[in-house]
């Protein structure tokens, strides 16, 4: 009952003129962040901290969370419309969101996107609001063997998104883990791979290869099949929404992303994007037609963007109750909570519950303004798909690479967008999907911390990996999926041959 | 075949365009007379990521910048390498003034672990330091240990269960724990962190026994007793209340000393007007009263030094540093893993 007292509370500050304003201002932003490739949370937040001095502190830090969880929402946009990911967070969504967009069910998917991430960011917010400092807590018993056995467990589960071939898709991932490699270790603080070149020292930004290989990569593949004549889909008004089967085929999948993507975004790392391609995986999995994945599946759009949303509020829980930000998004944040002098921490409810639960309160608020700002956005989205392709395709590439130069201020970023659009083009051509690729991307650098600091944690053994209950159980429950693969693949294949 | 071409056509014009665009700002360098300085905005290379202490810094002189130095400064964040990206950057710009960046013990420690591009303490001035931070040790706040004693004591005892977090081999954080495992004569095995949360997120959950990390990331712990600060790397006690508690280790009879600090930089051979009226500048906004107010919010102090005290201070840290990265065998470390 206090909670919901102090909630109640939190409610009546977070309606305050002022900060009700404040929470418009955020989420507008949010969105337009989240819509705009390459423009992401953090620089968006970092340009309008100067704005922010003026302000109070609680509308100030409302707007800027506005921006956070609001970007979660547009970044789906451009993954449908024209294959190019707003925000990392969205890759995913382009796997099936932008087949439906192609076959003319854009605003179902975009509808399921917004109302995914409505019901998935008010689950977040729930478990924020009634369990932060016990999850915050239970989140710190993952030390770093844990990290490692749950990315060993993530890149097997998550190779095979997409595609048909284990093999290939295995391959991929590796090269991701290859990748990820690349520049400067921050652990030994030594260069890797970069042969004597600078920039590279950085290493690959996600966004970058995302871009090129679905944003660029795509332009590339309409420019070589212009001859036979897209048809521009027609969208009817009852075509905005999704139809009645839509809609059950996606309900479940925003709850389950929901809860995935809450759980994942308490653990350190890019858990708003771990988090989609872990709900992708899942849906696929549970999906009576696994086949239709990759083509259009409207569980691929509905799970990923609810998990992403969900992990959002999840970020906030270390962040609000230990001060302790695991994200790059949440790193700002904790700056701008400090320049207006508040520190977040332990002891953060206690002193300012004010601002605590007004900015809570603020989110719930902020949620269902999106889905009401959002709603409408969508027949406008969609009337974009109209646009000739001799006119829609140098936009796309326009924006990818402005996007990607914006995201270091790096020329040779650039490049590298390019050439990871050609080289996107052709591994389809050869039938290897990227997606594997930016996983192994991501979860590299976990796998490699988690190992490095396990191992010197443990003096060496890598038993201890095993014998951590965390860290074993994790590993056991991966080792008995793939057992379980291995058996029923053997199963069928021996099976074919009777047939024979 | 036509729509082809033109989509073709169109599509190498908007991408010619935008590279062109791009190099015309990189070549196109203005030589200004140092008279009428600054008539443009001042470019500020951050080599940190948005976010984090040094970032926020960077953050609170671009707003105090037009009042003082009569031209807004333009943050751009060019993070990697531990900084090196940024400052081969900052060393390779015109020194007019126009291009200004942020720096920190780095610039002395990474010359000293093999060859950079620039040799940064000789290719980059400092204009202006504004704070120092001195590393701490922190424990858990649970653990039995009382003092560096109780905790020397343990680690003789229990050779190797003590283990050290850090944030990266060969930053200031790991030459502290490093310097203090040899100056008390016991094995403390290291442990690199990616980040400052996430060395005391693992010590929080118990995973490291202790770590020596900046005074900020540990602040609001140390507050509210979930971590206890045990020893601090400076020469003096921190003035910042919640640390006055904390001795020091040359107190405690060892002679660790691990600052890191956040200062303005410029490349090498400004004009002398230039280089005045930025460090007039810099002074003025270091040492008005409400840029100190902003920057005790992030938990830092301010620690003024003008650009001579700073060189000197470069100078004296070069001096020290080189010694302690031999003697520690941090430079051996990293020398054989970049073999």
């Amino acid at each position: 009952m206090d909670i919901l007292n102090m909630l109640l509370q939190g409610f009546a500050i977070s309606l305050i003129p002022t900060n009700l304003l404040a929470c418009i201002i955020g989420i507008l932003i949010g969105t337009l962040v989240g819509v705009l490739p390459g423009v992401d949370t953090v620089s968006a937040i970092a340009l309008l901290l100067p704005f922010s001095y003026g302000m109070a502190s609680t509308p100030a830090l409302i707007m800027f969370a506005g921006i956070y969880y609001g970007s979660k929402y547009g970044g789906s946009t451009t993954s449908i419309l024209i294959n190019v990911p707003g925000e990392p967070a969205s890759v995913v969504t382009c796997l099936d969101g932008y087949p439906m967009g192609q076959k003319g069910r854009a605003g179902a998917a975009l509808t399921v996107s917004a109302i995914g991430s409505f019901i998935a960011g008010t689950i977040g917010l729930i478990g924020l609001t009634l369990l932060a400092p016990p999850l915050a807590q239970a989140a710190l018993a993952f030390g770093p063997p844990e990290y490692f056995s749950f990315a060993l467990v993530g890149l097997i589960f998550l190779s095979k998104l997409t595609g048909t071939s284990a093999l290939k898709s295995a391959l991929m991932a590796s090269i991701g883990v290859m990748l990820s490699t690349i520049g400067l270790d921050s652990l030994s603080g030594i260069s890797r791979f970069t042969f004597g070149m600078d920039e590279l020292d950085r290493g690959f930004n996600l966004s970058i290869l995302a871009m090129g290989f679905f944003g660029i990569g795509e332009v590339i593949t309409t420019m070589t099949n212009v001859k036979s004549k897209p048809k521009i889909p027609s969208v009817k008004l009852q075509d905005l929404y999704p139809t009645k089967e839509e809609w059950q085929r996606s309900t479940v999948p925003m709850f389950r992303g929901g809860i995935v993507g809450f759980l994942v975004g308490l653990l350190p790392g890019p858990a708003s994007t771990l988090s989609s391609f872990i709900s992708y995986r899942l849906e696929k999995r549970c999906s009576n037609n696994p086949d239709e994945f990759g083509h259009g599946a409207i569980e691929g759009v509905a799970g990923p963007e609810a998990a992403n949303n969900s992990a959002i509020s999840a970020t906030m829980i270390p962040l609000l109750s230990l001060g302790l930000p695991f994200c790059g998004a949440t790193a700002i944040f904790l700056s701008a909570f400090m320049i207006h002098g508040i520190t977040p921490g332990p002891s953060l409810i206690v002193q300012h519950p004010e601002l605590f639960w007004g900015l809570i309160a603020s989110m719930y608020v902020g949620n269902v303004l999106l889905l009401i700002i959002n709603l409408p956005l969508i027949g406008i989205f969609v009337q974009m798909l109209k646009t000739p392709l001799n006119i829609l395709m140098p936009l796309v590439a326009v924006v990818t690479l402005t996007g990607a130069y914006y995201i270091n201020n790096s020329i040779f970023d650039l490049m590298w967008v390019i050439l990871f659009g050609f080289l996107g083009f052709l591994l389809q051509r050869v039938g290897f999907e990227p997606s594997p690729l930016l996983i192994g991307l991501v979860l590299g650098p976990e796998l490699e911390w988690g190992l490095t600091q396990g191992l010197i944690i443990s003096n060496g053994s890598i038993w201890s990996l095993i014998t951590r209950p965390l860290a074993g159980t994790i590993l056991a429950l991966g080792a008995i999926v793939v057992l379980y693969n291995i058996i029923c693949f053997t199963i069928n294949n021996s099976k074919k041959e009777t047939n024979y | 075949m036509e729509k082809k071409f033109l989509t073709l056509l169109s599509l190498c014009l908007f991408i010619l365009s935008i590279m062109l665009g791009g190099c015309t700002t990189m070549e196109n360098k203005t030589v200004s007379t140092a008279k009428k300085y600054p008539e443009k905005p001042i470019t500020l290379i951050v080599p940190v990521g948005v976010g984090g202490g040094m970032d926020s810094v960077a953050r609170l002189l671009e707003k105090a910048a037009p009042a003082q130095l009569g031209q807004p400064l333009v943050i751009i964040n060019k993070p990697g390498g531990a900084g090196t990206i940024a400052w081969n950057d900052l060393a390779s710009a015109t020194p007019d003034g126009y291009t200004l960046g942020m720096s920190g013990v780095e610039v002395i420690l990474q010359t000293l672990y093999g060859p950079t591009k620039y040799h940064y303490p000789t290719a980059l001035q400092p204009l202006a330091q504004i704070s120092t931070l001195s590393m701490v040790m922190a424990i858990k706040g649970d653990q039995p240990w009382e003092t560096l004693e109780d905790l020397n004591q343990y680690a003789k005892q229990h050779p190797g269960q003590i283990k050290f977090g850090h944030v990266g081999v060969g930053s200031i954080s790991h030459v502290a724990g490093e310097t203090f495992a040899k100056s008390s004569n016991i094995h403390l095995e290291q442990v690199p962190f990616q980040s400052p949360a996430a060395a005391v997120a693992s010590l929080l959950g118990g995973h490291v026994q202790t770590i020596f990390i900046n005074p900020t990331s540990v602040k609001e712990h140390l507050k509210n007793g979930t971590i206890r600060t045990l020893a601090v790397a400076s020469e003096q006690r921190l003035t910042d209340p919640d640390f006055t508690n904390t001795p020091t280790f040359k107190e405690l009879g060892f002679d660790v000393i691990g600052s890191n600090w956040y200062e303005v930089s410029a490349p090498k051979d400004l004009p002398i007007e230039v280089t005045y009226k930025l460090s007039e500048g810099f002074k003025k906004i270091i040492n008005d009263p409400e840029f100190k107010k902003d920057i005790e919010k992030l938990g830092l102090q301010v620690t003024y030094l003008g650009p001579k005290e700073s060189q000197e201070k470069w100078l004296m840290a070069n001096q020290k540093l080189t010694k302690t990265v031999q003697e520690t065998g941090i430079l051996d470390t990293i020398k054989a893993q970049r073999k």
